[in-house]
């Protein structure tokens, strides 16, 4: 009797080390794919931004033009230390910045429910859900949409749609380093876990 | 009908003519840009334009080079170019070449002004400013704090002074204010340069009005995409387009009330010169619309060299050679960030 418990025991610890394995494995995937993702963000990014000097001229599209005015972030980053986890909080009004960090709050939930999709594939519909401006509710999309033209607003309030597309691909660039923050986060635990597994077994 | 300037162009302007043309003959050609676009590196770039009338000027550049070195000395040949002529010639063909620089003249304006409400400084400022457009009092912008102070402490001694009318304010500087601000100064110096070419009568009337019909009409659909989505009102729109031009006034009207590309679109395919340009975009898609337009351009800037004795080659050649810097700018750019596979998105093919 008590050797078949023990071998239940065995079998349910193998099944739950076989377990974090996969998880470990899940997470090196998604990080990998993540990384992928930002590099070819960064890239768009990149060539967007020459492609709006081209379009704009270098005298409207160059360093010299940051505003150098001390202003609230528009954009911040929070940190929970339990796991840890970091969350994003994109285009908080100026004036406000706790009123309209639902749009951020939705937008990373929409993530979260999502993931089971991959990274890429989430990323690809995020992108298209901002672009058609489907998904967030209106008021906060409008929100958005006026701290976005704020921000750009540095290289003059008629821009080229180029510009604005450049800043798209940047904002998804920056989603996706929260992303793989926390997925590396997760991928340490995973690791974690599986070198106690081993421990535990020798 | 012209006149007849067979008969007494070159007595003052047939000299600098044949320098502009032997100065077009240097102009990069396809053969040339096909090298470019095969480099690896901005030092093989460097190399290939060593054998160019650029040669002197990057010589002396040390590696690793930057996209915005080899700009700078490109535009710098041009400049050089362009005092040369402006030293030789006598009137009417100096205020002409004074013309042609207004543009730039009133983008360092801005420049500086942006730059000033940024908080940044303004010597770092004035080094990026565009060398044609540079004038003494300059640097005295960033004292300014509205537009009156600026007209009053500054642009009242440049040729810019009689653009101001049109928008003196006593409000702060802002950025809305500011691009208010530059669209209407290069509504009126457009208008003026266009006036003055009518002024000049015969050949050069003909065709500098073609072409500068043609930048009034690229500028108001240009400020159409960009002011779609912003607070910018329909009226304060139309407010900003030019008072010439083919589209000008019904094309004017239905663009002010344009809210997306597609509308744009069906106003600007009811004229023919226009219809061209657009059949070359999808449904929907503007990222193209800037390199069709330049093609046209370039199209119509090489047609002006077709005919002597007028004074529309200057600013055909002045126009091709920044073409031809936009060109290297984006080659510089694509090798650079290791995208060649996109050089041919913006690079337009002068011959």
């Amino acid at each position: 009797m008590q050797s078949s418990e023990n071998g239940v025991e065995s079998r349910n610890g193998v099944a739950e080390s076989e377990q974090h394995i996969l998880n470990f494995l899940d997470s090196v995937d998604s990080y990998l794919i993540l990384m992928e993702t930002l590099s070819s963000a960064l890239r768009q990014g990149w060539l967007e931004l020459a492609s709006a000097r081209h379009s704009m001229g270098a005298s409207r599209v160059n360093s010299a033009l940051f505003d150098l005015k001390s202003h609230h972030a528009s954009t911040t980053v929070q940190v929970n230390d339990d796991l840890p986890q970091f969350k994003l909080c994109k285009w908080a009004s100026s004036d406000d910045p706790e009123k309209y960090s639902e749009e951020a709050k939705f937008e990373e939930d929409e993530l979260f429910q999502n993931k089971s999709d991959g990274p890429r594939h989430q990323h690809q519909e995020l992108q298209e859900k901002r672009r058609d401006g489907g998904a967030s509710p209106v008021g906060t999309d409008n929100q958005a949409q006026k701290e976005r033209s704020k921000t750009l607003s540095m290289f003059g309030t008629l821009v080229s749609p180029k510009l604005r597309a450049t800043q798209l691909s940047f904002e998804t660039a920056l989603e996706m380093l929260v992303e793989i923050s926390n997925t590396r986060a997760s991928l340490l635990h995973a690791y974690d876990q599986v070198q106690k597994d081993r421990t535990n077994t020798e | 009908m012209y006149g007849f300037e067979a008969l007494t162009f070159n007595i003052h302007g047939g000299y600098l003519e044949a320098i502009v043309r032997g100065y077009r003959s240097g102009l990069l050609t396809a053969a040339d840009y096909n090298n470019l676009c095969q480099c690896e590196t901005l030092d093989d770039i460097k190399m290939h334009l060593s054998a160019t009338e650029y040669g002197p000027y990057l010589q002396n550049e040390p590696s690793p080079l930057h996209t915005t070195t080899i700009v700078e000395k490109c535009t710098l040949k041009l400049v050089d170019e362009y005092k040369h002529m402006l030293a030789q010639a006598t009137e009417p063909l100096s205020t002409f070449l004074e013309y042609i620089t207004y543009g730039h003249m009133i983008d360092n304006v801005v420049l500086i002004v942006t730059g000033t409400l940024h908080e940044r400084d303004v010597q770092e400022l004035l080094e990026k400013c565009h060398p044609l457009g540079m004038f003494d009092s300059i640097a005295t912008l960033a004292v300014a704090q509205n537009m009156r102070e600026l007209y009053r402490l500054v642009l009242v001694d440049t040729p810019l002074a009689p653009y101001f009318s049109e928008c003196i304010t006593s409000e702060d500087l802002d950025d809305m204010n500011i691009e208010i601000m530059r669209n209407t100064l290069y509504k009126a110096y457009l208008e003026d340069f266009y006036r003055f070419c009518q002024k000049l009568g015969g050949a050069t009337a003909e065709i500098m009005s073609d072409l500068l019909a043609f930048e009034a009409d690229r500028r108001a659909v240009n400020i159409t995409i960009n002011s779609i989505g912003t607070e910018l009102t329909r009226d304060d729109r139309r407010k900003l387009y030019s008072n010439f031009g083919l589209l000008y006034p019904y094309g004017h009207e239905e663009l002010a009330v344009c809210e997306d590309i597609d509308q744009v679109r069906g106003a600007m395919e009811k004229y023919p010169p226009y219809q061209s340009i657009f059949s070359k975009l999808s449904y929907g898609e503007s990222q193209m619309l800037d390199k069709a337009f330049y093609e046209e351009e370039v199209k119509r800037l090489c047609l002006a060299f077709e005919q002597q004795f007028h004074y529309g080659v200057f600013f055909a050649y002045m126009r091709l050679r920044e073409q031809e810097i936009r060109n290297l700018m984006w080659i510089s750019e694509c090798v650079a960030q290791n995208q060649k596979s996109r050089v041919h998105d913006s690079v337009v093919f002068i011959f």
